[in-house]
Parts: C-alpha cells; structure tokens; sequence
C-alpha cells in the first residue's frame, strides 16, 4: 500500500537543522516574488494536487527546499538506516533483464536510485554501469543509438518535469524510428514543486508507447519488467516508469523480484507457416524481402531461412540495423530477376508479406493527441527500409499479414525443415550456386561504376564528401565496425562502397528528422560497441553535433571506441539550400540566404571544441592528400578505446 | 522593358535537393558517371575575379559545389546551359520571368533585378574557369583497393 505523502519537509526534518548562515545566503538568490510566497505559507503541499500556487503561478519552494538545491544543507546528525532500499531492488531487476547500461545527468528525484546503481551489487556499477550524461536529450539519443546498435534497450534515467522535458525531443525520435528504449523518471513530491507533476509521464505520453507510475516497491518492480516487455514488443518504443523517491528509499525488507515472464510476440499461425514454407520450397526462384527486423538473432533466422530455400534476397541494411547481410552471396538480384514467390519480411509489396503492427494503430488507440508524420503505417518509409522493392517481377502482392516477421520466422524455419526433400535440397544448393555467382558480377560491376564516380573532385578543395567515405573503407573493411550516424546529408557513399554485412553495419537516421541525433546515438553505439571489439566510425555533421556536444566528454570519460569525422560544410546545408531556393523562387536573389542558416563569422573550430571535452583529434584538414593519414590515426585511437575527432573541411554535399 | 528569353533546354545547373532522408539506403549521391564533355571556348567578357566572389555569396557553391565537381549538381563535364554566356544568361532568366512560381527545376530563378547581367557574365566567367580534378583511376589507390576487396569477396 502507498505510503500517504509527507509534508513539505517530512521526509527532510533534518532540514530544520541546516546552517542559519547558509540560509541567509540562500534568500538572497530568491526572487522578491518567490519570497513573499513563501512568506505567505504556500509551501509543496501534499503533491496530489494541493499546492496553492504563488504568485507566478507555481508553489514557492520553502527555505529549506532553497537551501537544499542551493547545496546550502548538512547531512543529518541521525538518519534511519536503511538496510535493504527499495532501490536496490530496482537495480536489481534491472540487471537482470539484462541491462548493460543507464545514462543519466543527475537529478535529486532519483538520487536513491542513482547511489543503488553505483554501488549496489557485487562489482558494484556493472550490468548496468552507470553511464554520465550531460543533458537528457544525450540520455535517450543514446539509448537510441544502443538499441539500434544491440537490438535491446538500455535505460535512460530521467530527472522529474524537467529532465523528461530535456530528452522529450529524444523520445519522439526514438518513438517515431521504433527503436526501444527503456526510461525510468524520479518523482520527488516533496521537493521543488516545478520537479513534480500529477502525471509525470503526461508530458511525453503523446511519443511513449507505455508508461506507468507506481505507488509501492512491489509494483514498480513489476512495471519495470512490464515497460521492458513492452519496449521490445512491435511496436517498439520508448517505455516510461516514474518512480516516487519514496519507494526508493524506503527500506523493503520483504520485497521481492517478481519471476520475469518475457512478453509474446504475435507469430504467424501454424497453417500460414505451412502454406509459405511450401510456396518457397516449390518456387523455381523465391525471393525474400528483408526489411528491419527486431534483433541480430532475427537477422540471423532470416539468413538461415534464405539459405535453406536458395531464395535471392534483398536488404534493408543500407538504410539501417537489423538486415540481410548485404554482400551474403545470395543478396542481389540473383541469377534471374523473374521472381515467382516472394516473401516480405518487415516489408509491404511481396506475395506474401509479414509486417509487425504499426505504431500509428497503437497511438490513435490512446486517449491523447498522436504526434506524427502519419508515415508509419507499414511499408510507407517510417522505418526506411525496402519497402515495395522486394516483390518485383514476381506474383502480384498482397496484403500484409499482421504478425512479428522475427517471431515468425522459426516456425516458417521448421516447416521447410519438415517439408525439404532430398530433390529440392539438390535443385536448391544448385540455385544458391548461380545465384552466388551472378550477385558476385553484379557487385564487382556496381563498385566498378561506383568508383568512377566517386573520382570526381577527388583531388579538389573543400574535400569531396565521396572521398571521405572512400579513404575509409580500406582502414576499416577489416575490422568490425558500425557506422552510426546517418548519411544522408554527407553523401551516403557508403551505400555503394562499403559492405554492410552485420545486423549493425549501419544505423540509419534519426527517426524524426530531427538534428542533434547523430553524436549521442554513435555514443550510445559505442557504448554497444565498447564490450565487443567492435569501433564505431561517426560521419558528424557539424549543424548536428552543436546541439550535444557534451556527449564527447562522455565518450572520453567512459573511453569508448569511437571515431568521429566531421562533415563541417559550416552550415545547418539543407536549409541553406531550402532557404536560397525560396528566394530564388520570388526573385530576391541568393545573397542573404545564408542568413540563419550557415555557420560563419567566425566558423567552429571542431578538434578545439574536441580538447575542450578531452578528446584527441586534429583539423580542420583542407588538404585531401592528408586526410588518409589523419584517418588512420584515428582509427587506431578507436580501436585503443581512444575517441577520436577529425575535423574535415568538406564538400557541401 | 522587360526582357524574356525563350528557354530551349532545361538541363543542367538544376539543383538543390529536397530529400531530408528520401536517399537512405538507395546508393549515394555522386554517382552520375563522370562525362568528358569538353569545356567551351566561347568567349568570355565578365571578370572570373568578381565572379569568384559572386559565386559563394549567391550560394552557387551549395548545390554546384566548390569546384563545380561535385555536390548536387556537378557540372564539369557536364557543360550543357553552360555552353555559352548567353545561354547561361537564358538559363537564369528564363524560369524567373516565365513561371517564377513554377519553376520546372529546383534551381533558383535569378532575375535580372536579383543579379545583373554583369553580375551573371562574372560568375559565367568564374564557372569557366572549372576543370576537373578527377585523377585517372589507376592513380588513386584507395579506389583500386576497393574494387580489388569486392573481386575477391567469398562467392
């Protein structure tokens, strides 16, 4: 049962003890308005909707709250002592969902919780290790960047009212890019009352797939399991607990973990799982359309699926996680482009299409306002990937079967197992055969062709954004790596140079468009990356990385493998472009259209603005012969665990 | 009084892009081949010097690039409206004065209250003075490395 919330200092009686002086240096940092509130008794009352607001229209904080976020106070001379915290029990269910990480920039409504996870356990701070963020937005971008990364969530832990208002912008992006991410909220009542709220989640309900707050230890655990459960359930989402202080602190002698019931995907039922196994199995030439799928293991079913029929497949895995290995020798178009059975995995257009639920079903089931572009309907482009592009010269489409295509795929698995004949097994390894063969010409022909363009301006000044991606590809082509940024605005060379073959080659973009994505999701990449000898090379736009440049701090203080090369065109570009466009349009002419849009007068020194956070770089770099070499320098600083920042004076585009 | 130009080609010099992030996943820009049109000798009267300026403070960089070899709308090489200063000067007029609203390419009209003809003939100027940069690909070894690890890729 909830524990009845406590006066304004409860809790915090100790309080009364604090320093006078500090008080009095406390009162002069208050407003004459907050003062006379507070004068008039309106302090944080009970936090269900009591509070008398003052004069600006919000509760006055009391001195003590004042002197307390002032770091005005003293410890206790005796406080209760607190054997077994509820916030221990937290950690600990979060460990074992298996939690690597949690991101956070402090905040007091989770400081129980914070001291559990830095010292709880044995090591302490492992699983998750305790990951420091300087802004929120960087929090959940990473945790975006993560789960795009790994395939699962990682926690972002949220100040109350206003740390979810800093990272709001991060929740749409994950939310609209369907990518799971795990965020627990402190709720501290009994402190400043612009901290708190009635329904703290309300603020970003409209972009989260689920959210719940808690009154007791025993079901903030459970909804701790349920939020993750239903992040990692199609739709994907960000998922949001908002955890009291209360249920923090207290002691909970006799608390205990619920057992963790993993959720249930739903899956294709037995009789499509025949009729599909027996439509690729007796295809002359099948064709599976791979899309995004959940989970390297789904990437994993997928390619055993494909080798099992000899199916030609096509990939998602230019455009971002969780696809076909691209240069697998069956991806391409194969040895014959007249497909008569194709199979859509997380992708519209095939004969036989299986496509999870969309989240704009899931939000226009909500009792709030949906946010959204109305793209993210199957196939429509909100997850950018191949969709449409699977069924070509095949049967005529038809419509999606609503079911988890991952979850589906092992029944599909073990039907073609069943079915398989000793015949088909013959004729299949002969197709695989020509099909190997015929995507291996088309891939030395389409690199052929791709270089040869790639020459142009290769010598020239600013340096060719191709040439970036070029000078690249040999340094790393034999590492494992992840490119995390999206590529969009520098070019996207990669697509035709590089050889997007893991679940996390590429991540693809940032879901809503929005810019400050690109840096604390490659952090969030490396923090996947970090465990696993894996190096995450981050294409930086500079408009991109000046909204949470912090987050290079933290890939130095937590020595991730990362590489940073900027694509500074000293300019937000496409809205330069846009804006020179629109102008052009009313005959005003171009020469102010840089007003707003483009980052001069002076320009930013980006390896300055690296050593200002610790981390080694050099730039900007103007000369294209001496980019190779800065690049091997810095991929070997990644690889050493050392970030890396080249500033690269580039082509616009 | 008013001048109009009759366009006859709209090609070329058209230009920025209005994707966000409609190429994701769908092989990159810069990959139009590299063509070898000559570059025009037809006479030149503006002064490169002015049209240097004129050219990044009007933008032409953005889409064109720095160099006119890349970006969205390379055209070294691809000479087209460019062939002449006075088709240049119909290509930048011509949309401007006879459907500003509607222009049949993404290029920005300019008319000739937005940029002079003299302004113009300095920039056609400038852009003649592009050449390509394009070493032969034997010379670039990064190229070469790249294709010899996709020939010898696992079949």
């Amino acid at each position: 049962m909830a524990k009845p919330h406590k006066t304004s200092v409860g809790r915090r009686g100790f309080l009364k003890n604090a320093a006078a002086g500090a008080a009095a240096g406390a009162a002069a940092l208050v407003t004459p308005t907050l003062v006379e509130a507070q004068g008039q008794g309106t302090a944080t009352g009970t936090g269900t909707g009591a509070r008398s607001p003052g004069a600006a229209g919000v509760p006055a904080p009391t001195q003590a709250q004042i002197d307390r976020e002032t770091g005005n106070v003293r410890p206790p001379v005796a406080v209760r002592t607190i054997t077994r915290p509820g916030s221990d029990l937290m950690v600990q269910t979060i460990r074992d969902l298996g939690i690597e990480y949690v991101a956070a920039n402090p905040g007091s409504s989770f400081e129980g919780l914070q001291e559990s996870f830095i010292n709880y356990g044995n090591p302490p701070n492992r699983m998750p290790e305790f990951i420091t963020a300087l802004h929120e937005e960087s929090a959940v971008t990473m945790a975006h960047g993560y789960a795009k990364a790994e395939g699962k969530p990682m926690l972002a832990l949220l100040h109350g009212t206003i740390g979810i208002q800093h990272g709001a912008m991060s929740v749409y992006q994950a939310y609209y890019d369907r990518v799971p991410v795990l965020m627990i909220a402190g709720n501290d009542p009994d402190f400043i009352a612009a901290h708190t709220a009635h329904d703290m989640a309300g603020m970003v309900r409209s972009y989260t797939k689920w959210d719940a707050e808690p009154k007791t230890i025993d079901e903030a655990l459970v909804a701790i399991q349920r939020a993750y459960n239903e992040a990692i359930t199609p739709p994907m989402g960000p998922t949001l607990v908002v955890l009291g202080s209360e249920i923090q602190k207290d002691n909970a002698p006799n608390a205990k973990i619920p057992a963790y019931k993993p959720p249930v995907f739903v899956t294709i039922d037995a009789t499509r799982a025949r009729e599909i196994a027996k439509g690729l199995l007796d295809a002359q030439n099948p064709r599976i359309a791979v899309g995004r799928l959940r989970t390297p293991e789904g990437v994993q079913r997928s390619v055993e699926l494909a080798e099992l029929v000899g199916a030609s497949t096509s990939t998602a895995a230019t455009g971002g996680p969780m696809s076909f290995p691209q240069r697998h020798p069956l991806c391409g178009p194969g040895a014959d482009t007249t497909y008569d059975y194709t199979l859509g995995l997380e992708t519209a257009g095939a004969q036989v299409s299986i496509i999870g639920p969309a989240l704009a079903e899931t939000a226009a089931t909500r009792d709030t306002v949906h946010i959204g572009f109305g793209g993210t309907v199957p196939g429509a482009g909100g997850r950018g990937g191949g969709g449409g592009r699977g069924g070509r010269g095949g049967a005529p489409t038809a419509p999606p079967i609503e079911a988890d295509a991952e979850a589906s795929l092992p029944l599909i698995i073990e039907e073609v197992k069943r079915q398989l004949t000793a015949d088909q097994k013959t004729r299949i390894q002969a197709r695989i055969a020509k099909h190997a063969s015929a995507n291996h010409e088309a891939r030395v022909t389409a690199i052929t062709q791709a270089v040869e363009s790639k020459r142009a301006g290769w010598n020239g000044t600013p340096i060719s954004t191709a040439r970036v991606y070029a000078e690249l590809w040999p340094l790393i082509m034999n590492e494992d790596w992840c490119l995390s940024s999206p590529s969009n605005f520098s070019g996207g060379h990669h697509v035709q140079l590089w050889d997007h073959n893991k679940p996390y080659s590429y991540l693809g973009g940032q879901g809503a468009g929005g810019m400050g994505y690109g840096a604390p999701a490659s952090v969030g990449a490396a923090l996947a990356a970090k465990a696993r000898n894996r190096i995450v090379i981050n294409v930086q736009t500079d408009g991109d990385l000046n909204y949470s440049p912090g987050v290079l701090w933290t890939a130095v203080h937590h020595k991730l493998p990362m590489l940073t090369v900027m694509h500074n065109n000293r300019a937000w570009h496409q809205e330069y472009m846009f804006v020179e466009y629109m102008a052009g349009v009313r005959g005003r002419g171009d020469d102010r259209a840089h007003i707003g849009s483009t980052l001069r007068d002076p320009y930013l020194d980006y390896a300055k603005m690296a050593a200002g956070y610790g981390m080694a770089g050099e730039g900007p770099i103007t000369d294209p012969a001496k980019l190779s070499a800065a690049l091997k320098r810095g991929v070997a600083a990644a690889k050493r665990g050392e970030p890396y920042l080249i500033d690269v004076i580039t082509q616009p585009r | 009084m008013k001048k109009y130009y009759v366009v006859v080609t709209i090609v070329a010099l058209a230009a920025p892009i209005i994707t966000l992030n409609a190429q994701e996943g769908r092989g990159g820009r810069g990959g139009a081949p590299i063509t070898n049109v000559p570059a025009p000798t037809s006479p030149v009267t503006g002064n490169a010097a002015s049209g240097k300026a004129l050219y990044s403070t009007y933008g032409c960089y953005a889409c064109h690039g720095y160099n006119g070899e890349t970006g969205a709308r390379a055209f070294v090489g691809r000479w087209g409206n460019l062939a002449t200063e006075q088709s240049f000067l119909t290509f930048l007029r011509g949309r401007a004065n006879v459907a500003p609203l509607a222009p049949s390419t993404s290029m920005p009209s300019f008319s000739d209250s937005a940029l002079s003809d003299k302004q113009a003939k300095d920039i056609y100027a400038y852009i003649r003075t592009f050449k390509s940069s394009a070493p032969e690909l034997k010379d670039i070894p990064t190229l070469n490395t790249i294709v010899d690890a996709a020939k010898q890729e696992k079949k």
